[in-house]
């Protein structure tokens, strides 16, 4: 199996401070990867990093998705290829509702595919279908876009617009925090539902149980410094459970 | 009653009546007068180059103005609150592609007491545009009970596009309430990455964000067939000054 997602060394500014530091990982097309590290390691910045975004400067290494280079494509190119990140912070958009957000996204993609625009009654179907497993009202539908929301609703809006737009590449960013316990297992349940064969993921959290119960991943990644520092299977979760990233955080400096 | 003379429309808005009107063609000058107790709603596009509107207020009497500016050229408003309790809104929207030059200059003057005034532009400056605003609230001396609010917001949307506010307060009265603000800018970056982010082209994102910035004013049209037309128009000028 060749992998979906490639990179290798990359080298990722910010405000002119390095943050992450030859970074290498692969991921292969149906699995799933978790990423886990302390607080500021530099995990969202490499999730916006494969998203295109303009304010994190590339300074070295490459990356391939589905043998394309990533890196030359623009932000919408990446998402019509199937990269979505559900985001650790959803940004607010005021006067655009959410149904007509994912018109848009939605004719997008298909467009990038050579398909036709999704009739108005298929739309509405499609995304009824997936509000409704998710606990999402048409009255949130029709709000604008996460303002208002509470932090556990905007991260429940998050996986919608996944579910909707079914992505190849789904990157979830801390998508379990702020979730009550009834939401976690929605939310984890969307990851089960979706996961196949043709789709890969890359999971980000804090919370070691949920990712033993609700992702039950593939493989695990330790990121310290800017650095994948140790990679594993669910033993790692384990032993992160019993220890903390000490005993990474010292591997890092030595 | 409406008298059109060849540069001038006068109206006079009789006392007790409701009236909503929309006025697509305007001549270069129109003249409201609202009698005592009459309220009118009035939905406005201009696309002219120059156009005057005045309006009278006596008591009691109520103005609601939702306009849509797009022309190349100067828009002068004038408000006369000259009745007690008379209340005016005008509400300015202003899309300006290509070349278009344009002063929107607008007073507002509390002649009377009790008297409330209220206005929002919005304003979206695509290419080489260029758009002045200049509000004025005048207050005079011995006025009880005035409440006056302006609010200007403008979007840059083109390089070499150009807009700038001059707010002109003159409150001789003690006993008001005001306030202003005016705020320009260029579109949010994190809000632009969102919606490319899922999939959306920057020409999408873009035109997304400024229709729903300048919605925020049209949308409170009541007349669904007047919002829709001036929303396209509005629309319209956006995609035309990308
Ligand atoms: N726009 C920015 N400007 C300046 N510094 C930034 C910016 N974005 C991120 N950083 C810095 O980069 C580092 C990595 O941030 P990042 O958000 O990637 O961490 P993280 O691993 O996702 O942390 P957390 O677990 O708290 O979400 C932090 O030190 C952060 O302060
Ligand atoms: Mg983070």
């Amino acid at each position: 199996m060749s992998a979906w997602l490639k990179i290798k060394d990359l080298c990722v500014k910010v405000a002119d401070k390095p943050i992450l530091n030859d970074l290498s990982l692969s991921i292969n097309a149906g699995e799933v990867h978790v990423i886990m590290g302390p607080n500021g390691c530099g995990k969202s910045t490499l999730s916006n990093v494969l998203c295109g975004n303009q304010n994190y400067e590339v300074t070295g290494g490459f990356i391939d998705f589905k043998d394309k280079n990533l890196l030359e494509m623009n932000v919408e190119e990446r998402a019509c290829a199937g990269i979505f990140l559900a985001f650790q912070h959803p940004v607010e958009i005021p006067g655009v509702s959410m149904a007509t957000f994912m018109k848009y996204a939605l004719n997008a993609r298909r467009k990038a595919q050579g398909k036709q625009e999704l009739d108005a009654v298929s739309f509405i179907k499609r995304i009824k279908v997936r509000a409704q497993a998710l606990g999402i009202s048409d009255e949130m539908l029709k709000r604008p876009v996460n303002v208002g929301f509470s932090g556990g609703e905007k991260k429940r809006l998050e996986i919608f617009q996944m579910a909707v737009l079914e992505p190849d590449f789904c990157i979830l960013d801390e998508m379990d925090s702020g979730l009550d316990v009834d939401a976690v297992k929605v939310a984890g349940n969307g990851v089960k539902i979706m996961r196949s064969e043709q789709r890969s993921f890359l999971v980000i959290s804090h919370n070691i149980r949920f990712l033993k119960e609700q992702i039950q991943p593939d493989k695990i990644h330790v990121m310290v410094h800017g650095r994948i520092v140790a990679q594993g299977g669910m033993e790692l979760l384990d032993e992160i459970d019993k220890n903390g990233f000490s005993a990474f955080l010292k591997e890092a400096v030595a | 009653m409406i008298k059109t003379l060849s540069k001038q429309r006068l109206l006079t808005i009789d006392s007790g009546q409701s009236v909503v009107f929309f006025e697509k063609q305007l001549a270069p000058k129109t003249q409201i007068t609202i009698a005592k107790n009459a309220h009118v709603k009035h939905y406005r596009l201009h696309e002219m180059t120059d156009h005057s509107l005045f309006v009278r207020l006596e008591d009691n009497a109520s103005y609601e103005l939702i306009t849509l500016h797009r022309g190349d050229g100067n828009l002068t408003l004038y408000f006369d609150l000259s009745g007690k309790n008379a209340f005016c809104q005008s509400n300015i929207v202003y899309v300006l592609s290509e070349n278009k030059n344009t002063l929107i200059h607008c007073d507002v003057h509390h002649n009377a007491d009790d008297t409330v005034s209220r206005q929002f532009v919005k304003g979206a400056v695509c290419a080489n545009a260029k758009a002045v605003f200049q509000g004025g609230i005048f207050i005079p001396y011995n006025k009880k009970g005035i409440d006056g609010m302006q609010q200007h917001r403008a979007l840059l949307l083109g390089k070499n596009a150009c807009a700038q506010a001059v707010p002109q307060l003159e409150i001789y009265a003690d006993d008001v309430k005001c306030a202003h603000g005016s705020a320009i800018g260029f579109l949010d970056q994190e809000q632009m990455f969102y919606l490319q982010s899922r999939g959306l082209d920057e020409e999408q994102a873009r035109t997304l964000l400024t229709t729903a910035f300048l919605n925020e004013i049209l949308d409170d049209i009541e007349d669904d067939e007047v919002r829709e037309e001036l929303k396209s128009l509005a629309l319209e000028e956006v995609c035309h000054g990308n």
